[in-house]
């Protein structure tokens, strides 16, 4: 069993809009990607999965819109809008300097101060 | 984020998707998963119940969709609204009460707001109206007195041309009739210089306004109607324009309607027609020019600045003509609104702050029925508490719920004060400004609604924080033994108690306002107004063929005589009278005099009343001292005179009065269709010394008259006073048809004070006693309203808490409580509020007396108290005794079974 890791506050909604930056996909597709990605390390709570869908939609950073699914059943296809592409850049760079300062503090030695 | 970005997001909050959609999505999210996890061997069965299980019921995820774009708030808004609109419904007694109360508050204080709104704040619909002025010439000697100055031409347009002065309306106006229908009918025309158009800067309604080409070739013949007149006289016919009004024998073509809210002028007559101002100097019309300047001042110029700046300008006209001006005086620029804002603005605001009281009591008594009614909800409160609702939600809701009151009675108020503003108007037509329309707009709306929320709010909030406190653990086990005294009565206590004192003042303030109305209309006139009928005629004086006729003072003097004696024929009338400008309590012209022996430096001021010698009899003005003209006299009109008694105090040594000599130069010019003899302004011997009759409003002190014949000076006028037996009005046909006999083309008017054919309408037109009227009749509407609130107040806190009670006073009666006491248990609460409600509104009307007195101009006596206080206080009595009574009523045995 893989062990399973618990996102922090607001991190899925980026995760989302990564996963849609790589093609449109309808919730269930979003779901699968991220733990396709995360190598099913990541267990999403299904719950506040739609609503962190619905209020990116809100937002305006992906757009969705009904279409066939794979499997010819109808289902409703989220995209990355042009606002959603800057947003997950400017999210994506703040969350690699935080993750670099706080991995670099916690990486300080002793002997090192 | 952008402002594009806001802008699309409030899109989606205004359309959100709909319910389906999202209903659909989550549908087809669980299939794909339940197929997903039948891949992986569930059977299909399970694999829906999983999906189902995980992802929850797609029916409620419409909840969560809007939770998460933040319209859940607005749902939780709406369930409460529709929570508070049932729970109204449920209890309609309640509800009527609590709407009702507030619809009076709201309604009332809208209307008085909408009226100082349109009187007040934005009264004319003139264009740049708050930089009109209105020069005046104030008297050092009677500052409060100002008068209005006539120009020519040549001083207009040196006023016009002053630096600080934008623009300049001249404006004179005229008695006119019109001819060439079957009957002619007394019409008002105002004269206006032709940048009357961009000077009012009003569009008109049909047409246009005068405008500068009607000056050309010595004015062009054209009308401008007034709104009423088009209305009156052409019943709103909309193809007014082009069509000719015959105006004293002269076609005039009509060129525009003016709109409803046009009403120049309000202060020396409305006019029903317009002119263009270069007509008055036409030949025709004789020599006659004299304009009253209006002006508009430059803007960001001071009043100060202004004043300083045309001062001299007016100085050099008073040299030019000192008659025309006091010994002593200054210019003063007045806004247009100064008149109105002196005279109702205090009353306005008097009346805000009464509505304002009742708005308050309103408030109080709905958070009284609030909280009464709110002890038996705590049941319900507590389950929603336990079933976790937070205490914010609760105190929402319950606030939710007052403002739906609240609105309700905001709704209901509005409507009604479209009504209620109009009464003021009714009751004091002649105090506000005849341009000022009462109507619903924004503003006034804005007003309402916010007044409506914040009332809501205001008497909600604490019932809300008071009921939302309580412990659900202590609540929920059911009834608790109905024994315990209920707790928290304090708050009704301190509520009840500030109701009935502010009740108290309303009251007072209200018996305050009848008293000196009734102090008015008891006020001795000096002459007796009752069955006297006036009436008006003009003369003809624009008909060449009939003017050559009656151009002679002794031809119009017959003439005038003539229908005199028709009147007199008609049977039930006993006195007929003449005069000219005669018609109290308020008799307008001023002039000054000389008298025998006094330096002429002085130039003292009387009123000069121009009347035959019967007049005294018909209006019983006693006779003090020597005798009244006779009918010879009367025809010549020179070189005698009859003073009143307040004259001959001031001016003479009253013993001494009769035999003295006075004459008044300013009879010399008077208007263009004045006849004066020769001798009219020789020496008058003061032949008799009469009662002082009301000549400067009712309530104000008689000031010198002087009586003259009126033959003095004929005016192209005349007034009838005539006193008959019984109900002067039912004369008026009969008086028409005598009149009718002499002259069928002779039009008659209402003389004086407009739309009033009898001397009682004449003082209930008079603005002090109208003035009074209203404050008598509004307060004590108001205060009615105050006592009503109030006793239901008082009257549903104990059927109230008798209800709730029910088993302590089973309890208590099957001990053997005495009646008296139960019933003294159940009404001792609300009755010493009420007490000290009473004592509190005391000492506040005592605080607060001098400070009524002030700004209702009349007395305030501490004892007119004592009748409000006592009227509240046994209606306080019976609001409490009749719901305690109930519970003394109750048999021990059902009380007990209430368990």
């Amino acid at each position: 069993m893989v062990k399973q890791v618990e996102l922090p506050q607001g991190t899925l909604e980026m995760l989302i809009l990564k996963a849609v930056s790589l093609g449109p996909l309808h919730g269930y597709g979003i779901l699968l990607r991220i733990q396709q990605i995360s190598n099913q390390r990541l267990e999403i709570l299904q719950g506040s999965f739609y609503t962190a869908i619905y209020r990116l939609e809100h937002r305006g950073w992906i757009k969705g819109e009904w279409g066939e699914s794979e499997n010819n059943r109808r289902a409703r296809f989220y995209a990355l809008t042009r606002t959603g592409t800057r947003q997950l850049k400017a999210e994506t760079a703040k969350w690699t300097d935080m993750a670099a300062v706080v991995a670099g503090i916690l990486d300080k030695r002793a002997d090192e101060l | 984020m952008s402002l594009l970005d806001t802008l699309r997001n409030l899109w989606r909050s205004i359309a959100p998707r709909s319910h389906d959609d999202v209903e659909e999505e989550l549908r087809s999210h669980q299939q794909a998963y339940a197929a997903d996890l039948m891949r992986h061997g569930l059977s299909a069965e399970e694999a829906e119940r999983k999906a189902r299980i995980d992802l929850g019921q797609p029916a409620t995820q419409n909840e969560t969709y809007r939770a998460a774009v933040g319209l859940r708030i607005f749902d939780e808004l709406g369930g409460d609204i529709r929570y508070g609109l049932r729970a109204l419904r449920r209890n309609p007694g309640f509800a009527a009460v609590a709407v009702l109360s507030l619809a009076l508050g709201i309604g009332a204080t809208t209307a008085m707001f909408s009226l100082i709104y349109a009187v007040l704040l934005h009264p004319f619909p003139y264009a740049g109206a708050d930089r009109i002025m209105n020069p005046v010439v104030i008297d050092e000697q009677h500052p409060d007195e100002p008068s209005w100055f006539l120009l020519n031409v040549a001083q207009f347009d040196d006023l016009r041309l002053a630096s600080p002065v934008d623009s300049a309306l001249g404006f004179n106006a005229d008695h006119m009739e019109i001819t060439g229908g079957a009957l002619p009918e007394a019409i008002f025309g105002v004269y206006l210089t032709e940048n009357a158009g961009t000077f009012f800067g009003m569009r008109p309604l049909l047409g246009r306004n005068i405008q500068p080409s009607d000056a050309e070739n010595g004015g062009h013949s054209v009308v401008v109607l007034n709104y009423r007149f088009w209305q009156r006289h052409f019943g709103g016919d909309p193809h007014v324009i082009g069509r000719t009004l015959e105006i004293n024998h002269a076609p005039y073509a009509i060129v525009g309607v003016m709109p409803r809210s046009f009403a120049f002028n309000d202060t020396n007559g409305v006019g029903d027609v317009y002119l263009p101002g270069s007509l008055m100097r036409s030949p025709a019309n004789g020599p006659y020019l004299a304009y009253i300047p209006w002006i508009k001042l430059q803007p960001h110029v001071t009043l100060a600045g202004a004043n300083a700046a045309l001062e001299p300008i007016v100085r050099q006209f008073a040299k030019e003509h000192p008659e025309r001006f006091p010994d002593h005086w200054h210019l003063a620029l007045q806004p247009i609104i100064v008149p109105y804002q002196q005279q109702i603005g205090r009353t306005l605001r008097l009346l805000l702050a009464g509505v304002a009281l009742l708005l308050i009591i309103g408030c109080v008594n709905c958070s009284i029925l609030l909280l009464a009614r709110g002890r038996t909800r705590q049941h319900e409160l507590a389950i929603r508490s336990a079933i976790g609702a937070s205490r914010w939600r609760i105190v929402r809701q319950l606030l939710v719920e007052a403002v739906v009151i609240s609105c309700t009675g905001a709704v209901l108020g509005v409507a009604a004060s479209y009504w209620l503003a109009k009464l003021p108007l009714l009751l004091s037509p002649d105090s506000f400004p005849a341009e000022s329309v009462i109507r619903i707009n924004l503003p006034i709306l804005a007003f309402s609604v916010a007044l409506a929320l914040l009332c809501g709010i205001l008497f909600g909030l604490v019932p809300a924080v008071h009921l939302s406190r309580h412990d659900p653990a202590r609540m929920l086990p059911g009834r608790q033994i109905g024994v315990v005294a209920a707790p928290a009565k304090h708050r009704w206590s301190v509520l009840i108690a500030a109701q009935v004192a502010l009740t108290l003042l309303l009251m007072a303030t209200a018996g305050t306002a009848i008293r000196s109305f009734l102090q008015l209309t008891q006020m001795p006139l000096g002459y007796d107004p009752a069955n006297v009928l006036k009436l008006g005629i003009m003369l003809h004086v624009e008909d060449p063929g009939e003017w050559s006729r009656i151009q002679s003072r002794e031809a119009r003097t017959a003439y005038i005589e003539q229908i005199r004696q028709k009147i007199a024929s008609v049977p039930g009338v006993s006195t007929v009278a003449v005069g000219t400008d005669a018609t109290p309590p308020y008799i307008d012209a001023a002039s000054s005099f000389n008298i025998d022996g006094t330096r002429d430096r002085e130039q003292p001021q009387a009123r000069l009343i121009l009347v035959d010698q019967r007049y005294f009899a018909a209006l019983r003005i006693p006779l003090l001292q020597g005798r009244i003209w006779n009918a010879d006299e009367n025809t010549r009109g020179d070189f005698i005179s009859v003073v009143n008694r307040a004259f001959a105090t001031r001016y003479l040594s009253l013993p001494n009065a009769l035999g003295r000599q006075l004459r008044i130069p300013g009879l010399a010019h008077h208007t263009r269709f004045g006849a004066v003899s020769g001798q009219s302004t020789d020496w008058r011997q003061i032949i008799g010394v009469v009662g002082d009759a009301r000549n400067d409003g009712v309530d104000r002190p008689v000031v010198p008259a002087i009586y003259l014949p009126y033959t003095a000076v004929m005016q192209p006028y005349a007034q009838f006073f005539v006193r008959t037996q019984g109900d002067p009005l039912t004369y008026l046909h009969s008086i028409r048809v005598a009149i009718a006999s002499v002259a069928s083309d002779q039009q008659i008017s209402d003389g004086a004070f407009n739309g009033t054919f009898t001397l009682n309408e004449a003082i209930e037109r008079d603005a002090q006693y109208s003035r009074q009227r209203l404050f008598s009749i509004l307060f004590g509407v108001f205060s009615a309203m105050a006592l009503v609130l109030a006793l239901v107040g008082i009257f549903s806190v104990v059927a109230y808490s008798v209800a709730q009670r029910t088993t302590e006073f089973g309890v208590r009666l099957a001990l053997g409580a005495p009646r008296s006491h139960i019933l003294w248990v159940a009404a001792r609460i609300a009755l010493v509020s009420s007490a000290a409600g009473i004592v509190i509104g005391l000492a506040l009307d005592s605080f607060l007396g001098a400070i009524l007195a002030h700004w209702m101009q009349s007395a305030f006596a501490a004892w007119s108290l004592l009748f409000p206080a006592a009227l509240l206080a046994v209606s306080a009595l019976l609001a409490c005794a009749l719901p305690a009574r109930s519970a003394t009523a109750v048999p021990p045995a059902e009380a007990l079974r209430y368990e």
